[in-house]
């Protein structure tokens, strides 16, 4: 689990008044607000972010420490993170993708199947993308109560038990 | 000119066979079908498809909204990952 997370990145100046283009990651984009103070990459600098209206791909918006365009753009192109505990706890059985992706895979036997890279929904049921253990290759597994028993996050790992055909060597 | 209703959904005949026979089994198992263009029918309720996106095939349970629409709805061609950031994923 990271203890910092990427919610949002600065594409530039706004306008000539210090006013910043921002770009959202979250799933409801507004709320990269509420995760304020965000910090750099490295964690040295500390943003007070305050967004002032939506515009194309962004919002703009203004940070404290920014009072003119030359400062905005030089703050082009940074990524903008959250702390992990800033997010709100969630309900049982709801996680959020950036506490699902590392966690290593194992089937009800013991067996390390892999890892989790990514967290998909194409619409249907949302799905983990599983990297095998020893490839590049990836299987998508159904996130549900049945193909994933267990999911221990302090442990780190996830128990899957795949229906048949969903890993490369089942018929 | 949308299809006209006398002739029912378009399904593959295969894609008919095997989830008939998938169902009679009563096995936990994905239905590999490479046909993207296959209605989904009420008959598939509650399966999971593997639907062929070109590369791999992607897991589809069938839930009741998804009746009507076509399997390759479901299995996007092109990866986009995006960022996880506070996305969240709900355990059915």
């Amino acid at each position: 689990m990271s203890e910092r997370i990427p919610v949002g990145a600065i594409a530039g100046a706004y306008g000539v008044r210090g006013e910043l283009r921002v770009k959202s990651y979250c799933a409801r984009p507004e709320d990269i607000e509420t995760y304020s103070p965000l910090s750099s990459e490295d964690g040295t600098d500390s943003y007070t972010l305050a967004i002032l209206r939506p515009i194309k791909n962004g919002f703009a918006a203004r940070i404290t420490s920014v009072a003119t365009k030359e400062e905005a753009d030089a703050l082009k192109g940074t990524v903008l993170f959250a702390q992990r505990d800033q997010l709100p706890s969630l309900p049982d059985d709801e996680f959020y993708h950036a506490d699902l992706i590392g966690l290593e895979v194992y089937d009800t036997g013991g067996a390390l199947l892999g890892r989790v890279k990514t967290v998909q929904n194409h619409g249907a049921d949302d799905l983990l993308e599983v990297q095998l253990a020893g490839t590049s290759a990836t299987v998508f597994l159904p996130f549900t109560k049945a193909a994933v028993p267990t999911v221990d996050l302090t442990a780190g790992r996830i128990v899957a038990d795949p229906p048949l055909g969903i890993l490369p060597e089942d018929p | 000119m949308s299809r006209s209703v006398w002739k029912g959904p378009f399904v593959d005949s295969y894609v008919l066979k095997k989830a008939e026979a998938s169902r009679e089994s009563g096995r936990n198992e994905v239905i590999k079908i490479w046909s993207r263009r296959s209605t989904i029918l009420p008959q598939f309720v509650g399966l999971t498809f593997g639907v062929y996106n070109g590369h791999k095939h992607i897991p589809v349970n069938v839930s009741e909204e998804m009746i009507g629409q076509k399997f390759g709805e479901y299995s996007p061609t092109r990866t986009y990952y995006g960022h996880a950031a506070d996305k969240k994923a709900k355990r059915k």
